[in-house]
């Protein structure tokens, strides 16, 4: 039977509230008129009538279906529309799209996520996952770098899960100010600080091209095999479904092939941290 | 201070040395305290010890000029520093303040090398760790480098 669902077409979502993160970054409370679920690291593509739309990978729980959160750092045109908008207001989605994080392959294993930037949004999401397994996971380890001690997202959520069992974060920035007296130096100095079993560890890495080019290396380096190194890569998906071709890196479409890829399935692929 | 052996094996870098290797190694270290604004040295300064960041806080920088310092980040506990002291000319490549009260292990870098020099085995692996510490403090200052650039 033909399916004249129209693919393109996004769902309503009505904007419930808006969390001011840092002075670029906003985090979008979203209540879908449709059921809408997704998989911790798939992506969707959110949009706005008459304006655009852009791809974010949800920065909420994927176990909650009923509200979505987007982080959204005001970086063109649509954003920044996004960044003036209201509470009550409309905004579309579409998705989820491509392949999210491998949960399960993370059970029985310690877990090192390194962050930086806005990087933090799809992580957040997989924290939240997670947190819902922590029983199946020896440990996860969160590595994260901002720029400012003002840029650095999601405050509360370090806190927090530095009271949760099984779970150790750690934050840099690269250029303190006069409150702050933790470590300063780039996301990769933290691995310093850390203690892992590499033998029975993943790990993920998720934020601008050159933390992930450096993490990546650094993770090489401490011994990870390629293959238990995710990937998230953010680049400039469009249509979500692999036809337009504007994210395609090398053999893959980043849309629907990713946007998580093991550093085994890219290393081969030229200009994989532009 | 007398130095204990669980003070060593709490430490990455000393992970895979042996027992014995350990032993060596305690027996030409010694803990040493710092209070805030302590310098344990500046850039430039002929070292005679290396260390590593045991407890506190520390700040690593460079100077342009004098009155001039240029904060480049911090060290992890753990972390292994001022390797100049094992390499000719000893001269340190930058400075390295207490911010907090702070404890070190300094190693003797002079009987560090005889024992370079007398034991290969030992001499390899503590070269490779220190070549490791050395190629991700560069590393890590040409991430620094590029995100400054941005900034």
């Amino acid at each position: 039977m033909l399916n004249n669902k129209n693919i393109y077409k996004p769902i309503r979502a009505k904007l419930t509230d808006i969390i001011d993160e840092s002075s670029f970054i906003k985090t979008f409370v979203l209540i879908p008129e449709e059921e809408f679920s997704f998989k911790t690291g798939q992506f969707i593509e959110l949009s706005v009538d008459g304006i655009g739309e852009a791809p974010f990978t949800p920065s909420s729980s994927p176990l909650v279906t009923e509200q979505l959160e987007v982080t959204v750092m005001k970086t063109g045109y649509v954003t920044e529309y996004m960044h003036m908008m209201k509470p009550g207001e409309y905004m579309g989605i579409r998705g989820p799209y491509g392949r999210g994080y491998p949960v399960e392959k993370f059970f029985g294993k310690e877990v090192l996520i390194l962050g930086g930037g806005c990087g933090l949004a799809p992580i957040r999401s997989l924290l939240y996952a997670l947190e819902a397994v922590k029983d199946k996971l020896v440990k996860v380890i969160l590595c994260y770098g901002s720029k400012t001690p003002a840029d650095c997202i999601y405050k509360p959520l370090f806190d927090r899960l530095n009271r949760t069992d099984k779970f150790e974060t750690y934050r840099t920035v690269d250029k303190a100010d006069e409150g702050w007296d933790g470590s300063v130096g780039v996301a990769t100095s933290l691995l310093n600080k850390i203690r892992i079993n590499i033998r029975n560890a993943i790990a993920v890495v998720c934020g601008p091209p050159i933390m992930m080019k450096f993490g990546t290396i650094r993770l090489l380096e401490m011994g990870y095999p390629e293959h238990d190194i995710y990937l998230s890569m953010e680049k400039n998906m469009s249509c979500g479904l692999g036809k337009c071709g504007h994210c395609m890196m090398g053999e893959f479409f980043v849309c629907k092939d990713g946007p998580v890829f093991t550093y085994s399935e890219l290393k081969s692929t030229p200009d994989i941290w532009k | 201070m007398k130095l204990e052996l669980d003070v060593l094996k709490k430490i990455r870098f000393f992970d895979d040395y042996s027992e014995k290797q350990l032993e060596t190694i305690a027996g030409m270290s010694s803990i040493k305290e710092f209070k805030v604004k302590d310098i344990l040295f500046e850039q430039y300064d002929e070292l005679t010890d290396v260390y590593v960041l045991l407890e506190g806080c520390l700040s690593l920088g460079i100077s342009l000029a004098k009155e001039k310092r240029i904060h480049l980040g911090t060290l992890e506990e753990g972390q292994l520093f001022s390797w100049s002291a094992v390499f000719s000319p000893h001269i340190s490549t930058a400075w390295v303040m207490a911010t907090c009260p702070t404890k070190v292990l300094a190693i003797d870098a002079r009987k560090l090398n005889l024992e370079i020099e007398k034991d290969c085995g030992f001499g390899l692996k503590t070269m490779t760790k220190i070549a490791q510490t050395i190629s991700h403090r560069l590393s890590d200052t040409r991430f620094q480098l590029m995100n400054q650039l941005t900034l």
